[in-house]
């Protein structure tokens, strides 16, 4: 059943490398999972992946925490990773395969999005962002855009870096604080208005779509 | 077909933008005659004035904490007058535009400022805004017998009739960056008139050093402290000659923003400072905050707001009541409370009733009620009409506004359907023009339009089709342009590379030899030696001229430069001197000269560029070369620490030689925001608008070296896309035609808008200003044939 619908997927959205890697995989180390019509990896269709966590999190962050971005982030990492292990990996399929909680992943992938935060931040200064002024505060934008796409940043270590499939989740989490760049200009002068409250909201949002709808394009 | 459409369309634009701009910025309607006292006259004209005679010393931009504050005033003598009563301060509101020809207006007339007298501010030579017809103070003051001497700013020569005088001298205050001698020649002139004080009844001084002073270096320059001191030795030398009957004022026409600037209506521009001096004010109450506080304040105020507040425009009822003249017709001042008590209890009910009738005649329709009120309810609610007063709006030409934006509509149409294609490209276009059309109506998008266009621009950046790493150097090349100055009304950050090269100049001046080196390279092209010789006399001529030229204007502001440019700078003015011991004195002999020897090198080069490509046929890299003398032009009129800006336009264009249509649009935008620009009057740039121009200077010469000066780097991007088709010219018209639609609307919708004065109107100038060029460089160049 869902080798007709992944063809379809394919034909949609291109993402080189996953053709690069079936081949690859054709061509050199077999492992016997892989079929030519099947996306290598890809997320299932599933309503169980609507990661509502964040939404919660962020009406949380809105209301009663007076916009503390550190406060959010420690409670957003458990969510996260508690989100990957119930829900996004028991829909990922590799070949045509679920794979078992890899524990040492989940935390090495802890510390590359750590690590991963400081390109992220050099990404969001060289978009617009202060530089000298406002620095933490652009670096927990990073660790929050990082973290958000930690089930995905999972998924790409888990197969070797080598598929495209998840790109769409990082591009959901940019294209969110890239459109909700639009409150900062105007002279409402509310609280929320302070860098980077924005551009959070826009990324939770973002990565809320992006996960939610991520099997479906 | 195309080819006349475009121009036809061009042309409707103009048309439509002028038509909209005649209707939108009419001719106040002011009440005609002067006016007679006309509460009890008899009793009025019977009474003595109470003071004799008037010394009014504006001092131009004082801002109140200039006068007021601890750490940023160093007025001590004015202080301790303050402390002992003998003075009286406030804060003053001047309403914006605050630029000096409306302040003046309105410390005069009482009247609230049009919004085109800012324009003329800088149109001096215009005749339209004079008082010669209007009520006024200075009138009343005449008709009255007062002999009146005047000193200053030579605004005041313009405004007023010379008759009024009996003794006048009149400063220009064209050149910004003199601000000791514009000084020296109003000073001189006070110990001769203390001295001869039955020569005069009113005597005005007006110095324009301290806003001078800001325009230069901020309202925190190193400048400041000794005009202060100046400033109060003038006070002081003026107030210890003057007796009892005298009353000094003291006051700033505007205030000034922490750049210096000032136009807009932030607060630091609006707050000005006010002072009423006299050795009898001793006898009376001052306000009730000065009676409790210290001069200088301790606390810095965010708003500037120091002692009493007061409006700017309430000296002139206050004035009028103190020499016992009728207010002026259009005043819309109200009495200042304290000074009330200089007068007799009766007389002072009279002169409140008077101001109240005065003033509830300029709202029609609104029914004066004298009976039963006393003064302090009079007050009230004269101040309650005064600002119901400041709110209405000038009368609008309905006509003109509906036929421009008519015209526009029908031509954005027209060019919208005639350009329809399903490309990404015209969607692009679409978008961008669709966005920024509806932030037009949104005023903090407006005073912000520096975010957009850098959002648009990255979003066009990361859509284009160019290699990645080519896209991290030009994000790079952006954002590097995006740190170099601030821009908008919000965010003000201290770390920009303007001022971070300000202050590194050994840096800033080796960038900017590299600068205009890079910008002769189109030079070095040619194909025999003949034609290789004279580009490459011609560009060292031109790189030559303008390095010098803006080494010695550096030098001769007080900027730092290496020591190896300077002794350069100064040996090429020995030599233009003949003169070999020349001292940095006699730099400032050789600025206007300089330039006009690189306008003359120019002009030579451009004819000589034509002559080989006509007579001789010899044109390898023509047209990039007809462009190089025009950046070395461009360079000129940049202020020194934003050239390097230039070179990484070069950079830019070298990565992307073929650049897009949409994407010059938006560079053309941002980097006018990212050179300091906003769309606001505070930010218009007059350092380099007088390069090669001296005192009897030619207002449309000026006119178009301000142009250049302000809008450098949006031609130089307009430059880019130069040998491009008709079809991409007409999306660029369709653009200025969409946003210049959505401008057009959104005025007429918020035309009792609080910002219409301070944020549509001067959009709708820069909008004016930049389709005018649009328009002209296209006729320009067909005219000329270079393509």
């Amino acid at each position: 059943m869902h080798n007709r619908k992944r063809k379809t997927v394919k034909k949609t959205v291109s993402f080189s490398d996953d053709q690069n890697l079936t081949n690859a995989n054709l061509n050199n180390h077999r492992k016997g999972h892989i079929d030519d019509d099947t996306p290598p990896v890809y997320v299932r269709k599933s309503w169980t992946l609507i990661p509502f966590h964040l939404l919660a999190l962020l009406y949380w962050f809105l209301k009663y925490t007076d916009f503390n971005l550190l406060a959010l982030l420690y409670i957003m990492i458990p969510t996260q990773v508690i989100y990957l292990i119930f829900r996004f990996n028991k829909n990922t399929i590799y070949g045509k395969k679920r794979l078992r909680l890899n524990w040492l992943l989940v935390f090495i992938t802890l510390g590359a999005c750590l690590l991963l935060s400081i390109p992220c931040l050099a990404i969001i200064v060289l978009f617009g962002a202060p530089f000298v002024e406002l620095l933490k505060e652009s670096w927990l934008l990073a660790l929050h855009c990082c973290f958000l796409t930690y089930p995905a940043v999972y998924d790409v270590f888990n197969c070797n870096f080598k598929v495209g499939y998840f790109k769409k989740y990082f591009i959901s989490v940019v294209i969110g604080c890239w459109i909700s760049c639009f409150v900062i200009p105007l002279d409402w002068d509310r609280d929320w208005q302070a860098w980077p409250v924005p551009l959070i909201v826009g990324a939770y949002l973002g990565s809320f779509i992006g996960f939610s709808i991520g099997g479906y394009i | 077909m195309g080819r006349k459409l475009y121009y036809v369309l061009a042309t409707l634009q103009l048309v439509a933008v002028f038509l909209f701009c005649g209707g939108f910025f009419p001719q106040k309607v002011v009440l005609k005659n002067d006016s007679k006292f006309i509460v009890n006259p008899e009793v009025q004209l019977a009474s003595k004035p109470v003071f004799k005679k008037l010394v009014l010393v504006v001092i131009d931009a004082l801002r109140s904490d200039f006068l007021f504050q601890k750490d940023s005033s160093d007025f001590e003598f004015l202080h301790g007058l303050l402390n002992s009563g003998e003075a009286w301060g406030y804060t003053a509101y001047s309403n914006p535009p605050t630029v000096t020809l409306p302040r003046l207006k309105g410390i005069t007339t009482g009247s609230a400022p049009n919004f085109l007298d800012a324009i003329l501010n800088v149109a001096e030579d215009d005749t339209s805004s004079n008082l010669k017809e209007q009520d006024s103070l200075l009138k009343q003051f005449h008709t009255h017998h007062y002999k009146m001497n005047f000193f200053g700013d030579d605004t005041w020569l313009k405004l007023f009739p010379l008759e009024f005088f009996s003794e006048y001298d009149g400063t220009n205050s064209f050149f910004v960056s003199d601000f000791e001698e514009v000084d020296f020649n109003v000073t001189r002139h006070v110990p001769y008139q203390m001295e001869h004080q039955k020569n005069w009844d009113v005597l005005i001084l007006h110095y324009l050093g301290l806003d001078h002073i800001g325009h230069k270096g901020g309202s925190k320059s190193h400048f400041m402290p000794s005009k202060h001191r100046e400033m109060d030795s003038v006070i002081k030398q003026i107030y210890e000659k003057i007796d009892g009957d005298t009353l000094m004022v003291v006051l700033g026409d505007h205030g000034m923003n922490d750049l210096g600037n000032h136009g807009g209506s932030s607060s630091g521009e609006t707050s000005a400072a006010l002072a009423f001096l006299s050795k009898r004010l001793k006898k009376y109450q001052s306000s009730d905050i000065q009676q409790s506080s210290n001069v200088p304040v301790e606390d810095a105020h965010p708003d500037y707001k120091y002692l009493k507040e007061v409006e700017q425009i309430d000296i002139v009822p206050t004035l009028s009541m103190l020499f016992n003249l009728p207010i002026p017709k259009n005043s819309m001042g109200v009495i200042i409370d304290e000074l009330l008590q200089l007068l007799p209890s009766k007389l002072a009910a009279i002169k409140v009733q008077d101001n109240y009738l005065q003033l509830t005649k300029l709202k029609p329709g609104y029914e004066a009620q004298l009976e039963k009120k006393s003064a302090g309810t009079l007050l009230e609610e004269m101040r309650e009409i005064q600002s119901s007063l400041a709110m209405a709006a000038t009368n609008y030409n309905y006509t003109f506004l509906t036929y421009g934006t008519t015209l526009m509509i029908i031509g954005t149409l027209i060019v919208t359907v005639w350009n329809f294609q399903l490309s990404q490209e015209y969607i692009e276009h679409v978008g961008t023009s669709v966005l920024l059309g509806i932030s037009m109506f949104a005023s903090s998008f407006i005073e912000e339009e520096h975010q957009i266009w850098w959002w648009i621009t990255i979003s066009v950046l990361l859509l284009m089709q160019i290699s990645n790493g080519k896209k991290l150097v030009v994000l790079s090349g952006l954002r590097l342009i995006r740190g170099w100055n601030n821009s908008g009304q919000k965010y003000i950050y201290d770390n920009v590379l303007h001022t971070l090269l300000k202050s590194h100049t050994s840096v800033l001046w080796w960038l900017n030899v590299v600068t205009f080196l890079s910008v002769g390279f189109p030079f070095l092209r040619n194909k025999d030696e003949s034609e290789k010789m004279v580009s490459l006399l011609s560009v060292s001529f031109l790189a030559l001229s303008s390095i010098t030229y803006k080494i010695c204007f550096a030098i001769v502001n007080g900027d730092k430069v290496p020591s190896g440019l300077y002794t350069f700078a100064l040996r090429s003015c020995a030599m233009y001197l003949a003169n070999e011991n020349a001292t940095e004195s006699d730099i400032s002999q050789c600025l206007v000269p300089i330039a006009r020897i690189f306008f003359q090198i120019c002009g030579v080069s451009i004819i000589i560029l034509l002559f080989m490509k006509y007579a001789l046929n010899k044109s390898t890299n023509m047209l990039n070369k007809l462009l190089s003398v025009i950046k070395f032009v461009l360079l000129l009129q940049t202020s020194s620490a934003n050239i390097p800006l230039f070179l990484i336009f070069e950079i830019l264009t070298s990565v992307t030689p073929d650049i897009t249509p949409i994407f010059s649009l938006c560079l053309q935008n941002l980097t006018f925001f990212q050179f300091g620009g906003t769309n606001s009057i505070a930010t218009v740039n007059l350092t380099n608008a007088y390069n090669g121009v001296s005192s009897n200077y030619n207002i449309y010469v000026v006119g178009v070296l301000m142009f250049l000066s302000n809008y450098a780097p949006s031609i130089y991007w307009a430059l880019s896309l130069i040998p491009q088709s008709y079809k991409q010219k007409t999306l660029r018209l369709q653009h200025y035609y969409i946003t210049g639609t959505c401008l057009m609307i959104a005025c007429i919708a918020l035309r009792y808008h609080l910002f219409i004065w301070s944020v549509f109107s001067p959009k709708l100038c820069y909008y004016a200003a930049w389709s005018l060029y649009n328009v002209v460089m296209d006729f320009a160049i067909t005219l000329l044939g270079v393509l």
